[in-house]
């Protein structure tokens, strides 16, 4: 129990570190780190959800969520107490040593990798939970060799394209749309 | 831009900054959704306005600085201004305010969750919320790359990051190091080269 939540608390640290530029980077990072801690992506499409409806950070929330998943309130704690130390670390470094952290050319270098690299990260995530919550019931993503069309649920498909669609090209507001797939869903899916 | 003492900053209400502080960042982690930037207008109303722990200058400058460091953007907001505002102690009430309704609501979030029957008319629900969320996380990659997309550059390491993350499975924190040293190294590169051209001229 020690050990898991000192390995909670370690890996969130390090994601802390790593985090740049906002939530959803931050999220296919814990997305990819996640699995060690066996939480599945329909799991992580949950929190994606959830995300949404209750107040605070993406990033607190997210390793509030895997914390809990994988080891309850301890594991709730040491996971969000992790993600939160390199704010406090840095800031006390920051206003010690670097008062123009901003206009540094390597801060600026680093971050012209590290942005787009996150899109790429992003839509990694977005496939690698797409490939399991898109499925048909009782299916498993390695059946697409043998039964290409059966292995996917079409009525899944249809949500997250429209879905995708109404709200990247037509900025329909993501709670909503969230809510109308659950509607249509407990009536189609059932 | 210098961090001498602020005189106005008697002991006495010093221990009202904390608070105000507390306060300050506790409010404007529950009462705005999805983070980051959004929880801005509602802190400088508070800090700047309300208690006046800090000047808007001030307070515009962390709030930029907060998206250029490292972790997560609402509490660097939080621990820069409460570090300058009120010290150490400060830092920590303003934190503490910023991580504590992110936390509580998600834990009593998943333990509700989890108890929803995964059956029936509900598991439809799930399923077609699950098929959305994952729509809508690729919605963020596509806004996020309109700003971030801006040469062949940014174009090769998206689309390496995604290989190396989707197809080559290696860790994202992984593929996060390396696309940041690969961002030093060409930035050192064109300065070098840019700076050859203008010295031939």
């Amino acid at each position: 129990m020690i050990i898991d939540c000192l390995n909670l608390f370690i890996t969130f640290v390090k994601l802390g570190f790593l985090s740049f530029g906002g939530g959803y980077a931050m999220l296919s990072m814990i997305m990819s780190e996640a699995q060690r801690f066996s939480v599945t992506p329909a799991q992580f499409a949950d929190l994606n959800a959830l995300d949404m409806v209750v107040p605070g950070s993406i990033s607190i929330n997210a390793a509030t969520y895997v914390g809990y998943l994988a080891r309850g309130i301890p594991g709730a704690v040491s996971a969000t107490i992790g993600v939160s130390l390199p704010s406090f670390i840095l800031t006390v470094l920051i206003m010690r040593f670097f008062v123009h952290f901003k206009e540094n050319f390597w801060v600026d270098a680093t971050m012209s990798g590290i942005k787009p690299a996150a899109v790429g990260l992003i839509a990694a995530a977005a496939v690698q939970i797409g490939a399991e919550v898109l499925l048909a019931e009782g299916k498993r993503i390695t059946d697409v060799f043998t039964d290409p069309f059966g292995t996917f649920s079409v009525i899944c498909i249809i949500i997250f394209v429209l879905t995708a669609v109404l709200n990247i090209r037509f900025k329909i507001n993501p709670i909503l749309l969230t809510i109308l797939a659950g509607v249509v869903g407990a009536f189609v899916l059932a | 831009m210098k961090f001498k003492k602020r005189e106005d900053v008697t002991e006495r209400s010093k221990s009202g900054s904390y608070f105000a502080l507390f306060l300050t960042f506790l409010k404007a982690s529950t009462f705005t959704f999805a983070g980051g930037l959004a929880v801005v207008p509602a802190i400088e109303r508070d800090a700047v306005q309300r208690y006046k722990l800090l000047s808007r200058d001030e307070f515009m400058e962390y709030a930029t600085l907060s998206q250029t460091m490292p972790g997560v953007i609402a509490l660097n907001c939080a621990t820069l201004v409460g570090r300058r505002a009120a010290g150490l102690a400060g830092m920590l009430a303003a934190g503490f305010g910023a991580i504590l309704p992110a936390f509580v609501l998600m834990v009593l979030a998943t333990v509700l969750v989890n108890l929803i029957p995964q059956h029936g008319p509900l598991l439809g629900a799930m399923r077609g919320i699950r098929a959305a969320s994952a729509a809508l996380v690729l919605s963020a990659a596509f806004s996020l790359g309109r700003f971030n997309l801006k040469d062949a550059f940014a174009v090769i390491l998206m689309i390496a990051a995604f290989l190396l993350v989707a197809v080559g499975t290696l860790s994202a924190p992984l593929v996060v190091v390396l696309a940041g040293v690969a961002g030093c190294l060409y930035q050192q590169i064109k300065r070098k080269y840019e700076g050859r051209k203008s010295d031939d001229h």
